[in-house]
């Protein structure tokens, strides 16, 4: 089975939309878990007293990465078919300042 | 404040190296199933497309942004709609069996509840034009950008925090 496997129709979209209820548990559950249900949690480490969120993060994303390079590299993913996000510098920064500004103020 | 502190035998967070290669697995397995990753912002853009499609249909199908959104059959042919409505679900139980569900409006001793939610409304507005502006929010442009190492994304990324830190101080009231 080679993915990915909705855009390869090795699965239909059709399982692709029951597909996102179970990643959605998944994502919700893990999150929870994790303490992204409090918004205290998910401030503290703006005010350096619990990091622990940033470390959940960038273990997840560096997971996800060296997970889609290991199936690249022995085939089970054709790489070029993934969505990359596109590069527009300035929208992204001044996305990414408001996103942050946004957080520590609501606590999400 | 009350329900501060939680009941005795309430399980704490999970370590946040396992909790991270969880998510991690499911943001490569969705990666391997769908070719793109996880998000949440998206959905919000979903259901404002179809609100105001729903109140003033002529000026949806003008709108050269919210058009895109609007050529999917129904509401529950969005991926990302029926991924959100997992993650509620999802969160939901992962309370209930930590046994952690409550109502509370979590603040900091120095705040009151109206001001603490004028707030939340003023950081909602804030991380929803963010979102549209980025094109994606700490889910879509920070994890599973960040996971395909998308350069915009690692800038957002960057400027998030930079953000965060920035005004963490102005608001400092609200969680201390």
């Amino acid at each position: 089975m080679n993915g990915p496997l909705v855009p390869n129709e090795i699965l239909t979209p059709e399982i692709g939309l029951v597909f996102a209820l179970v990643a959605g548990l998944l994502f919700g559950f893990f999150l929870e878990r994790a303490g992204f249900g409090s918004a205290r949690k998910l401030t503290a480490m703006f005010y350096f007293r619990d990091f622990a969120l940033l470390r959940v993060m960038f273990t997840a994303v560096v997971v996800g990465a060296v997970g889609l390079l290991l199936l690249g590299a022995v085939g089970q993913i054709d790489l070029s078919m993934l969505a990359i996000p596109g590069t527009y510098l300035w929208p992204q920064a001044v996305g990414g300042l408001l996103i942050g500004l946004g957080f520590v103020m609501g606590g999400y | 404040m009350e329900a501060k502190n939680p009941a005795r035998g309430v399980p704490r967070y999970w370590s946040p190296y396992i909790a991270g290669f969880a998510i991690g697995i499911t943001l490569l397995l969705t990666y391997y199933v769908m070719g793109h990753g996880l998000g949440a912002s998206g959905a919000y853009t979903q259901l404002s497309a179809r609100m105001l499609q729903a109140e003033a249909p002529r000026h949806a199908a003008k709108n050269v942004y919210l058009k895109n959104y609007l050529q999917l059959g129904s509401l529950f042919h969005s991926w990302m709609i029926i991924e959100m409505f997992g993650v509620l679900l999802g969160g939901f139980l992962g309370a209930l069996t930590a046994r952690r569900f409550h109502f509370e409006i979590e603040r900091g001793p120095k705040i009151g509840e109206v001001d603490r939610l004028l707030f939340a409304l003023g950081g909602g507005i804030s991380v929803g034009f963010g979102s549209r502006l980025a094109q994606g929010c700490t889910s879509g442009q920070a994890l599973s950008g960040g996971a395909v190492l998308a350069v915009g994304s690692w800038l957002f990324t960057l400027a998030f925090f930079l953000g965060g830190y920035m005004f963490a101080w102005l608001v400092r009231r609200e969680w201390q």
